[in-house]
């Protein structure tokens, strides 16, 4: 169950929290690569910190967020978004084709 | 002297509140009346008992959510007007270049009031309204998990308008701040020597204090309510995008809000009691504006993402097909609320501070705009081969994605540090977020007032006066804010009541859309009034035909309940627990 949470469908609609990783994960190894400024040290350590942290955070969430609606999805019947108490509501068959 | 007109002030609201308190606890049963006249909702609580307060005491007392989302509805609406009507003097007094109509003291009290009673009396407020409203409804529950919370969240509101607008009143000594909304330290530590150090500074901290308590305490009950009170079908795969940006909002509002609270806090012992948080020697100018930011950029976010979240909720009902890449949305949704966090000294990149610094907030701030660009293609490819139909909320919609691109694209280039240096503190930032906070919040806003008015009233408006009240806004505002962007290009600084001879025709312009705006803003007055109060009933649950389109939602669904629940019933009798809904 834990490896099929993550399936080809899930990591596709994960892409998009992927692409601020990776600019986030860009500018971590270009300022490690290009450092013109050559001052005191604990403005570097805060530098790394303020791309970091956030990468960290986003990375937890996208995590933990993509576990939750995945997994309830293979729980539990799927409505239309917003429509789940709509008198006589059916699943919505295949959530990947919009 | 100004200690004690503060100390008469402050007893004089302690009374006040014992007052109402006492008041409040001799009406015995005040938790118990049946919502709305028409009878309850599917699965209302059992609390409801054969009387309900009519009147004025049945707002005063009132903990159903509907009761306090139109509450909200009312004071956002209210300050709206208040916040627009500043605005107004100030346009006309900057149609020329001179000091003419008013002092220019007078016009920065009016641009600080102005911009502190849109963000925090307006744009919080009457985003608490929709959500207050729909947000028990579409999930499912009975009502908000803390039903007496939200009603005294919502009570904090108006001792703190009357607190923010205090300057503004004949009271003695009291002037207004014109500290503009961000409070910069030493100005408004009250050094030097101008006249910052008034209690009417004060009372607007105070007043600022109790909002960000309200909007804290708020945001505690949306969040136990969407994680604890959901119907059994309604899960994390398809709770609807509008409480997702909800409680992604509420999650902002919980980290930023405390330290907006805790930093006034400084700044007003810092003002009043000696100490020195704030001391210029220590850096305190630095220090207040991280921690402004720090706050003040999600706050920002907390502004726009239940707005995005009500596009992605109508514009998809008048296309006739769902969201396109619904999880898309949600996933970006979450994105912007934790990377929001990480992007604020892009409004400190002119102050000198260490460039190594700057560079990490300039990528943060590139990689936020992943997110919310996403969600605009994610809109205009709903829209793609749609069966759009160009109804009023419809329209507001579309104004939203169009506005909401400019604005969002003259933000990255300010997130760019080169591109900053040259514009900060010009009217191209003031252009920037105009196009947003006007362009796109205030029109998703009216998008949701449109929508939902059949709903809110049980009447419809007329059409052809939202359409005329849409087209005034849309040229009106594009009109104004284009105009800001040219003379942001040509170095105009913002915050001035006067101005260079060479600027006279864009503001000029500027002020031209403004008044655009006021018109249509009379037309939409005047339309929901009357419809309101005579507009044609809605006679069925579906007012929209969301059903032709497979379109149709929970809120919708409750309200056709309960339309049906009053033919049967009468309307004031006892509730029927389920009006129909399955549990
Ligand atoms: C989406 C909703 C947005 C809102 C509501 C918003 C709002 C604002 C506000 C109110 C200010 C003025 C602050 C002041 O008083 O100086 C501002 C400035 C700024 N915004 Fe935005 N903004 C938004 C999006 C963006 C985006 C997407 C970016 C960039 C990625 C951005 C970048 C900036 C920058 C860099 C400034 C500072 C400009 C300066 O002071 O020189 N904004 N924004
Ligand atoms: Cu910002």
């Amino acid at each position: 169950m834990a490896t099929k949470v993550f399936d080809r469908d899930t990591l596709l609609d994960l892409t998009v929290n992927f692409i601020p990783l990776f600019i986030l994960l860009f500018f971590l190894v270009g300022y490690f690569v290009y450092n013109p400024f050559k001052l005191g040290s604990t403005e570097r350590i805060l530098q790394y910190m303020l791309l970091a942290t956030p990468f960290v955070l986003l990375a937890i969430l996208t995590y933990l967020s993509g576990k939750a609606i995945a997994s309830t999805e293979k729980s539990s019947p799927v409505y239309m978004p917003g429509a789940a108490t709509v008198d006589g509501a059916e699943p919505i068959e295949d959530e990947h084709e919009e | 002297m100004q200690i004690t007109g503060q100390l008469t002030l402050t007893v004089l609201m302690g009374l006040f509140l014992v007052i109402i308190a006492a008041w409040l606890a001799r009406i015995e049963d005040w938790r118990s009346y049946t919502p709305l006249g028409s009878g309850g909702a599917a699965g209302e609580s059992g609390y409801v008992s054969q009387e309900k307060p009519t009147g004025i005491s049945r707002w005063l007392t009132t903990v159903d959510h509907k009761d306090i989302g139109m509450l909200y509805g009312a004071y956002g609406v209210l300050a709206f007007v208040v916040g627009g009507l500043m605005i107004m003097v100030m346009r006309v007094e900057l149609l020329d270049p001179g000091m003419t109509l008013i002092s220019n003291s007078f016009y920065n009290s009016l641009l600080t009031s102005h911009g502190i009673t849109m963000l925090f009396l307006f744009g919080t407020p009457i985003i608490a309204a929709f959500a207050n409203y729909l947000v028990p409804l579409l999930i499912g529950a009975d009502d908000m998990a803390f039903p007496r919370i939200n009603a005294i969240a919502f009570w904090l509101l108006p001792p703190g308008a009357l607190l923010i607008w205090a300057g503004f009143f004949p009271l003695g000594d009291i002037i207004p701040a014109q500290t503009a909304w961000t409070l910069y330290t030493p100005l408004s530590t009250g050094a030097g020597g101008g006249n910052q150090a008034n209690a009417g500074v004060d009372l607007m901290i105070l007043g600022l204090h109790l909002t960000g308590v309200s909007a804290t305490m708020g945001s505690i009950n949306f969040i136990a309510t969407i994680i604890t009170e959901r119907a059994e079908e309604v899960t994390w795969a398809n709770l609807d995008i509008f409480s997702w940006t909800i409680l992604t909002q509420s999650g902002l509002i919980l980290f930023a809000f405390p330290l907006l609270g805790s930093a006034l806090l400084m700044l007003l012992l810092d003002r009043n009691l000696g100490t020195s948080f704030f001391a210029i020697e220590a850096g305190g100018t630095m220090l207040w504006q991280h921690l402004f930011w720090f706050f003040g950029h999600p706050e920002v976010y907390i502004l726009v993402l239940p707005p995005m979240g009500i596009v992605s909720y109508v514009l998809p009902r008048f296309a006739g097909r769902r969201l396109f890449g619904f999880k898309f949305v949600v996933y970006s949704t979450l994105a912007i609320g934790v990377l929001s966090f990480g992007v604020w000294a892009h409004h400190m990149f002119a102050t000198g501070m260490d460039p190594r610094l700057r560079a990490s907030f300039m990528a943060v701030s590139m990689a936020i705009a992943i997110p919310s660009a996403v969600k605009t293609f994610n809109w205009i490819t709903t829209l793609w081969n749609g069966k759009v139909r160009l109804t009023t909320p419809m329209l507001f919609c579309v104004g939203f994605v169009s506005n909401f691109i400019l604005g969002g694209v003259t933000g990255v280039f300010l997130a760019s540090i080169p591109v900053d240096l040259v514009l900060h503190d010009t009217y191209y930032v003031v252009g920037h977020f105009h196009y947003v906070v006007m362009g796109a919040i205030a029109f998703a806003g009216f998008a949701g007032l449109y929508y939902w008015f059949p709903m809110f009233t049980g009447r419809m408006y007329q059409r052809r006066l939202g359409k005329i009240h849409f087209w005034t806004w849309m040229i009106g505002s594009n009109i104004t804010f284009l105009a800001m962007i040219v003379l942001g290009y040509g170095g105009m600084p913002r915050r001035y009541a006067t101005y260079l001879p060479k600027f006279a025709t864009f503001h000029q312009l500027a002020t031209l859309g403004a008044l655009l705006m006021f018109v249509g803003g009379l037309v939409w007055t005047y339309n929901f009034v009357v419809s309101w109060l005579e507009g044609p009933r809605v006679q069925d649950g579906d007012p929209w035909n969301l059903r032709d389109d497979g379109m149709y939602t929970n809120e919708w669904q409750w309200f056709q309940d309960r339309q049906e629940t009053a033919i049967t019933d009468g309307g004031d009798e006892d509730v029927v627990a389920d009006g129909g809904t399955e549990e």
